[in-house]
């Protein structure tokens, strides 16, 4: 887990001054900016509904900002439709909080679907996939340990498993970004490192950036180098884990909320460090 | 109130009551219910199988038909796939389709080919479309969206994110409802015969406009085993498949 931060600045992905706001409602996201750099993994922390998932969303554009701009490699997102839209979403892999698997589709299929950006749409149709992303599927499915799995349909596979093969999906896309939405919302403490450490041992081991929203502020602080605090839709704090005292986090989480979130004080504990 | 009562007693008054054919009719119920209990299926025979043929193939070719043209129709009235105008058309589309009963739309069928099956199939392909489209509509507007986030991030089109992460979502339902549809098809085929769109229908009004009550106990009978065949394997199908 190298924080490689490229003296040359060549960010992996630049948000600027993005916002969101769903109807006439309150903005979301208030005008966020943040710079990703090669490499990097950053945890994204705050309250729910200080905009973490909507941030994430909001970058793949399952949510349509209503200003700012995203880019990656040099281009605006935002000024993309069709299918170099497509195109550029393959770059980002995405991994859902509640897995966002298709339960009747089998383990494979389920995979391969992360290869749907550049299959033709008969070839998918007929299960046709090139038979490199087969190939790249079960040596995937091995790496996350669900080989011999491939022919299981996902409603049978249990929660850890099924978020597995959420990060094969993505995996496939030949992603340069992982955008990690609540890895561990539905797991227990255990299977939920196990899945922390899956995804960062992947980020190194392939050379991906990824910026991971978690509600459990003792797992980012174990886990990513560089934290990001959100709240009320803004960027509140970002820096390394050892700089998140109380002070920050009450800041992030509100006071009132602060004991529910982070579980323990910061100065009791730090889990991992 | 009393205007009410008045009124009912003056249009009571209107409608003329026939001793004589109060007992014609009687003595007439008296030969439907001894036919019934006598069934004939051997004197018309060759027309209550060339009815009862036609009847299955229009089942068959309008159920299948109205399946192929509802499910465009059925995903495009899907307020979370499509945009707004595309929804408002599919939508109403579905809602003509479905504006009329049967009868009325195989009257039209009828006044517009003729005599026969053909506008027979045209009223239940239309009644099909109109039927499973709804339905189908409202079970892809409940499917769980997340897959198909997860699709729209992988860069799947539209067409794929329906093939991959819609239809496995609704496919027990598609069918489901399909051999629901298929069983009033065959029950729908017996009625609009009634008004000239064949099938059994025709020969069972045929039957009745010639007194020959034994047929006609011997078609509804056989239409009853049809309808329970029918329930038979619809329902080992679905254990089969889903």
């Amino acid at each position: 887990m190298s924080t490689d931060r490229a003296p040359d600045g060549s960010a992996a992905l630049k948000i600027e001054d993005l916002v969101v706001r769903y109807g006439k409602g309150e903005d979301v996201l208030r005008g966020v900016s943040l710079q990703l750099q090669r490499h990097e993994v950053v945890g994204l922390i705050g309250a729910s509904g200080s905009g973490k998932s909507t941030l994430l969303r909001a970058i793949h554009r399952l949510v349509e900002p209503t200003a700012g701009a995203v880019i990656l490699d040099g281009v605006n997102l935002l000024g993309l439709a069709g299918p170099k839209l497509r195109q550029a979403r393959l770059r980002m892999g995405m991994i859902f909080q509640e897995h966002a698997l298709v339960g009747r589709l089998t383990v494979m299929e389920n995979v391969l679907c992360g290869t749907l950006g550049r299959t033709g749409f008969w070839k998918s149709v007929r299960r046709n996939f090139e038979p490199n992303d087969v190939e790249e599927a079960f040596r995937l499915l091995e790496r996350m340990g669900l080989d011999g799995l491939e022919d299981r349909r996902c409603d049978e596979l249990s929660g850890g498993q099924k978020q597995r093969v959420g990060i094969a999906r993505a995996l496939i896309q030949h992603p340069d970004i992982l955008l990690v939405d609540e890895p561990t919302a539905s797991l227990d403490p255990a299977a939920s490192a196990r899945i922390m450490i899956l995804i960062t041992e992947v980020c190194a081991e392939d050379g991906l950036s990824a910026i991971i929203n978690l509600h459990d502020v003792p797992l980012a602080r174990r886990f990513c180098p560089r934290i990001l605090g959100l709240h009320a839709g803004r960027i509140v704090f970002d820096g390394p884990p050892s700089a998140l005292n109380d002070e920050i986090l009450t800041q992030v989480y509100g006071e009132e909320a602060l004991e529910s979130y982070v579980g323990v004080r910061s100065t009791e504990t730090r889990v991992g460090d | 109130m009393v205007s009410v009562a008045l009124y009912l007693l003056v249009a009571a008054l209107t409608i003329e009551v026939d001793p004589g054919r109060i007992r014609e009719g009687m003595s007439r119920a008296g030969d439907l219910f001894g036919g019934w209990l006598r069934p004939d299926f051997g004197t018309r025979w060759p027309d209550i199988r060339t009815g009862l043929l036609e009847s299955l193939s229009m089942t068959a070719v309008a159920t299948a038909a109205g399946l192929m043209i509802s499910i465009p129709f059925g995903l495009g009235a899907s307020r979370n796939l499509v945009p707004g105008p595309v929804y408002v058309v599919c939508r109403g589309a579905l809602a003509v389709f479905r504006a009329f009963n049967e009868i009325i739309v195989a009257i039209l069928f009828v006044a517009m080919f003729g005599f026969g099956p053909f506008a027979g199939v045209m009223t239940l392909v239309v009644a099909t479309v109109g039927f499973l489209g709804k339905l189908l509509a409202e079970a892809v507007e409940e499917i769980d969206s997340a897959p198909l986030d997860a699709l729209t991030t992988a860069g799947a089109s539209w067409p794929s994110r329906v093939v991959f992460g819609v239809l496995p979502q609704v496919m027990p339902r598609i069918l489901g409802l399909t051999l629901y549809r298929l069983d009033i098809n065959f029950r729908e085929s017996a009625v609009i015969g009634l008004v000239g769109a064949g099938g059994i229908g025709a020969t069972l009004t045929t039957a009745f406009s010639r007194y020959e009550f034994e047929s006609v106990s011997a078609i509804l009978i056989l239409i009853i085993a049809m309808v329970f065949a029918a329930e038979v394997i619809s329902g080992h199908l679905r254990r089969r498949l889903l």
